[in-house]
């Protein structure tokens, strides 16, 4: 069990790390930005309690505004998906028991649960956030092009990142 | 009472879940309050410092760009000295120093973080209240206009680029000196916006862009930038320019921030005038 704490830890401080000093400073033509840090939440075990879901994703978003300086734009779209992931999960789930202790995996749930299960979440996310931090309503479309190029471009990252993982989680 | 309890018990998670959104809100959207400055500051000193680590690296990369900046600037300030004036007249005037007086000082600093791919940017200063900054203190680059201060903690400041979206330059046609005002709005890092041009001021492409002076960050005639394109509206009475910003965004590393020395003055001016006003 502690096992399991301190891995999620390693993984928490990581991706911050990871956001804030490598893929913050990713230029791609002034549209694309990668959320990659979210693939914390992603990967939480399945019997986290829904409070210390919420919780840990606030936690997340509020680290990573600290070096965004964007106070609660990065914790208000965290906080929507930590709501909506037990959610997201019942509804793609198709029936079969989950191994307490385990992640949300491409190799134990297949390519096809996962891919609903990022996709949904990281659009949720993406579409808070860039919405949030624009707050208007005249870059609609501008704003909708840059959500669906960034989540595709996190969805890259998650799904090399679930790949390069399989070797390990035997 | 126990109805109470119990519903609450019952969807404790909406109510987690809202509580903890609308913190993040309040903390998104009041930027001005004690709770976010304290909070800034905590996160100016811990994410600074962070960043500091990784910015003592990075900055190796661009030593050599900063060295040809530098060797130009250097080549300017040479030929203002006096030696490289030709003399063409036997006349000379003196003046005396008195007449002037220092208005801005400049002081250096290097840039800890950086950002042009958001919709708001923002860049980090090593220079802070130690060093005598202040908010509304405009940043600069060369002659050339980087943004503003917005926050200060004792070492660091936080600088909104003009790459923003509260950011609004104004500025003027150097050939005529018509007002004008420099937005951008989102995309790429090297256009922005010209709104609201008169109508009977005739542009062309690679007209000059410079700072009016009418706002109390910059002094005048600081580079903006040159017209990269401009349409003639038909129906409206205002026609629409971009302009090609002059600084480059994506490579500042260091810049320098004008502390004004007689802001307290001016703004003293100013406030004595709208007290007496009532």
């Amino acid at each position: 069990m502690t096992i399991i704490y301190l891995k999620n830890l390693g993984r928490f401080v990581f991706l911050v790390l990871f956001q804030a000093l490598i893929l913050n400073n990713i230029q791609l033509g002034g549209y694309i930005n990668p959320y990659f840090y979210i693939y914390f939440i992603l990967l939480l075990p399945f019997e986290t309690p829904h409070w210390l879901l919420l919780l840990s994703a606030f936690l997340l978003g509020i680290t990573l505004d600290a070096f965004t300086h964007t106070f609660g734009l990065n914790a208000a779209a965290c906080v929507m998906i930590a709501f909506a992931r037990p959610f997201v999960i019942n509804a793609i789930s198709t029936g079969t028991e989950f191994m307490t202790g385990h992640s949300p995996s491409l190799r134990n749930q297949g390519i096809k649960w996962f891919a609903y299960y990022s996709i949904i979440l990281v659009l949720i996310h993406h579409f808070t956030l860039f919405y949030l931090e624009i707050f208007r309503l005249t870059e609609f479309f501008q704003t909708l092009v840059r959500v669906l190029l960034s989540s595709a471009f996190t969805l890259l990252l998650v799904f090399i990142a679930e790949y390069l993982s399989f070797p390990r989680e035997k | 009472m126990r109805y109470l309890l119990f519903f609450l018990r019952k969807h404790y998670i909406y109510f987690l879940f809202l509580v903890l959104e609308i913190i993040s809100l309040l903390l998104l959207f009041n930027n001005n309050n004690y709770q976010s400055s304290a909070f800034i500051s905590l996160s100016n000193g811990f994410a600074g410092t962070v960043m500091k680590a990784s910015n003592n690296i990075s900055e190796y990369f661009s030593l050599r760009r900063v060295n040809r900046i530098l060797a130009e600037d250097n080549a300017k300030l040479h030929s203002t000295r006096s030696e490289a004036f030709y003399k063409t007249d036997t006349n000379s005037f003196y003046r005396h120093d008195t007449l002037f007086m220092l208005e801005y000082k400049y002081i250096s600093a290097r840039v800890i973080s950086n950002s042009t791919n958001k919709r708001n940017n923002f860049l980090m200063l090593n220079k802070g209240h130690k060093q005598g900054i202040e908010d509304h203190m405009g940043v600069i680059m060369g002659e050339r206009i980087v943004g503003q201060v917005v926050s200060v903690s004792d070492h660091f400041c936080w600088v909104m680029s003009l790459l923003n979206k509260d950011s609004r330059i104004s500025g003027k046609f150097k050939k005529n000196n018509q007002l004008v005002n420099i937005e951008w709005n989102g995309g790429s890092y090297k256009i922005g916006d010209v709104k609201e041009i008169p109508k009977h001021v005739v542009i062309r492409k690679g007209d000059t862009l410079i700072t009016s002076g009418n706002s109390d960050i910059f002094p005048e005639g600081l580079l903006i930038g040159t017209i990269d394109n401009f349409t003639i509206a038909q129906e409206e009475n205002f026609n629409y320019a971009t302009v090609r910003f002059s600084t480059d965004f994506n490579s500042l590393s260091f810049v320098e921030i004008l502390i004004d020395m007689m802001r307290k003055e001016k703004e003293d001016l100013k406030n004595s005038f709208k007290t007496s006003d009532r």
